[in-house]
């Protein structure tokens, strides 16, 4: 257990970085784009790699959320049904997207042999291999980031704690607490 | 039969819990299998990488930071003090601090959630000290920050612009009249709340102070002025206006000496994170959408909804209904980008104008996020302020029954929404 706590708070360190590494950059890229154009100058490859960044951020962003159990579910059926017949639904659903995601990196794997050799309209020194191995490498972290979640899901579903609620207590809590003496008519 | 068995086998699927962009994905592979085979599976890779680099919706992370960058720069204080010099003098004062801060807070906002914890948890417990109840704080905060998603920018209409293949301008623009009509339908119920329970009234109005609140917030008031300006003048895209909100955010927190390198990293990750989710889902939409195409699902469904009546009115009730409906178990973005797309070509050949339409749905699921079990806004609000969710709900009927109001004078008065936008584009 302990060591599993460990491997997840490496795994969510370096998708942190490499979350904010995208943002950082697709934010300087957007911005720049729109100064130039305002003065008048355009970039050929600004929609191109700007696209392509949003993939790169929908996909490591979603490898995290995984480990953070932060994609848009619906848990109340779920939670309602008896504890057997919960814990059964659970591992039913955790299999269906865990299959899902090795279907998408096998199939991230083949158009990557078949992409062998082409390049970026805009950019003729990328290989397009690069930007589309998002997918085989997303799906492949998003079943890790799963796997390693699934136990403190598995527990909260067993006492049927609602991971939504629980969040979003966590979010109000550390709200109230930075607001807290705080009286209208002042800036802190 | 096979349209069936994939409808059984999403909702059944979503019903444990998958997360739904799984579910409307696995959906679209049950698709493909039965349809084309095994060595169509290639297709899994090229949807999902195609549908997550559209251009159009760059814009959701850039106003998702923009509106972090805010938040965590102290601009909620400035609002709160500016908004309650300007009409904290009215009798159930914080009820109305409440319901502009919101207005002016949606200008920049992302997530529901994240502003309303912010900004709740401030005036709620100020509400509470003054003698609003528990229940009438938490539903007053729910109710003006789901109108908020009417008013640009909104992720929402994003969405439902690229869904619908849309303007996204357009519609900021339509969101304007109908979101300035329901703030002051929930102001007029909180005052009808406060006169029944003798709720105070904040200092009396007062020139100086509404001054020194005005300046000290004006930095802020760069953000909407870019936003709404810059789109609305012509000048820059949704997408381009998004990046200069994330300079004028970045600028704002700079001049209020409240950037810090700690905030920063937090607002790029929460941002990036809720794009990720919401992209995920759009991703997963194309994977579906491929297979619904080629079956043929939209056109067949327009076809034998316009076979019982092409009465523009029918039609926009029935899709009322529906949205309503949906809205009880899904959140906005995921109802929008299932949705939407499948109605679309109904929409079209009964002649219902896809900005008109836009609003009605984004103003719906607004709705949607006050109805238990699946209601993220309201259950937020209930957090901050302690209450119980059904106690907030008998409450907040009546804020919820202006929201329907506006939402169906919208739907059967289409220049309501509509005369800006001939005015500013057509």
């Amino acid at each position: 257990m302990q060591s599993l706590n460990r491997i997840s708070a490496v795994m969510a360190l370096l998708l942190e970085w490499i979350m904010v590494a995208l943002m950082v950059a697709l934010t300087v890229v957007v911005i720049v784009a729109v100064l130039a154009r305002l003065l008048g100058e355009s970039f050929s490859w600004y929609d191109e790699v700007a696209a392509i960044m949003l993939a790169w951020i929908t996909y490591y962003g979603s490898a995290l959320a995984a480990l953070k159990r932060r994609h848009i579910g619906f848990d109340t059926v779920l939670l309602a049904l008896p504890p057997r017949a919960r814990m059964a639904a659970l591992l039913f659903a955790e299999a269906v997207v865990l299959t899902f995601f090795a279907l998408m990196a096998w199939a991230g794997f083949q158009v990557l042999a078949i992409l062998e050799g082409s390049y970026l309209v805009s950019l003729t020194w990328v290989p397009v291999q690069f930007t589309q191995s998002v997918i085989p490498i997303g799906a492949l972290l998003f079943i890790l980031g799963q796997l390693l979640s699934l136990p403190d899901y598995w527990s909260k579903t067993a006492r049927g704690i609602s991971l939504e609620h629980a969040e979003i207590e966590e979010e109000v809590d550390t709200e109230m607490s930075r607001s807290a003496g705080h009286v209208i008519g002042e800036v802190r | 039969m096979l349209m069936l068995f994939i409808f059984v086998a999403l909702v059944a699927l979503i019903c444990i819990n998958v997360p739904i962009a799984v579910a409307l994905a696995m959906a679209g592979v049950i698709g493909l299998l039965a349809t084309e085979g095994v060595n169509s599976l290639a297709a899994i890779a090229l949807d999902m990488y195609g549908g997550a680099t559209k251009f159009s919706l760059i814009a959701i992370p850039m106003f998702v930071l923009a509106g972090a960058i805010m938040n965590a720069g102290g601009i909620t204080d400035r609002l709160i003090n500016f908004v309650a010099a300007l009409i904290g003098f009215v009798r159930g004062g914080l009820a109305m601090v409440n319901i502009g801060v919101s207005l002016f807070f949606a200008e920049i906002s992302g997530s529901a959630v994240a502003d309303v914890a912010a900004m709740g948890s401030i005036l709620i417990p100020q509400m509470k000290k003054r003698g609003y109840s528990g229940a009438l704080s938490a539903a007053v905060t729910s109710s003006s920050a789901s109108l908020a998603i009417i008013i640009p920018p909104s992720i929402p209409m994003i969405l439902y612009a690229a869904s619908a293949n849309t303007s996204v301008e357009q519609l900021f623009v339509a969101g304007l009249v109908p979101g300035v009509l329901g703030a002051g339908g929930l102001m007029g119920v909180a005052y009808w709340f406060a006169r029944r329970y003798d709720l105070p009234t904040e200092d009396a109005f007062n020139i100086p102070r509404l001054k020194t609140t005005f300046v000290e917030a004006l930095p802020a008031f760069t953000l909407p002025v870019v936003i709404l300006g810059g789109i609305f003048g012509g000048f820059v895209t949704a997408t381009e206006a998004a990046g200069l909100a994330v300079i004028a955010a970045l600028v704002v927190s700079a001049w209020y000496r409240k950037v810090d390198l700690k905030h920063l990293r937090r607002a790029m990750l929460d941002g990036g994170m809720q794009t990720a989710v919401v992209m995920l889902l759009v991703a997963a939409s194309v994977l579906m959408g491929g297979f619904l195409t080629r079956a043929q699902i939209p056109q067949q469904l327009a076809e034998g909804i316009l076979s019982i009546t092409s009465q523009q009115w029918a039609i926009l009730l029935i899709l009322n209904v529906f949205f309503l409906v949906i809205g009880f178990f899904l959140h906005s973005a995921a109802a929008i980008i299932l949705v939407v797309p499948i109605v679309i070509p109904l929409i079209q050949q009964a002649g219902i104008d896809p900005v008109h339409f836009g609003l009605v749905v984004t103003l719906n699921l607004a709705i949607g996020q006050q109805t238990p079990p699946v209601a993220s806004v309201l259950i937020t609000s209930c957090a901050v302020a302690r209450a119980n969710i059904w106690e907030v709900s008998k409450v907040n009927v009546y804020f919820v029954a202006v929201l329907v109001a506006v939402l169906m004078l919208c739907t059967y008065v289409p220049s309501v929404p509509l005369f800006l936008v001939e005015y500013f584009y057509r």
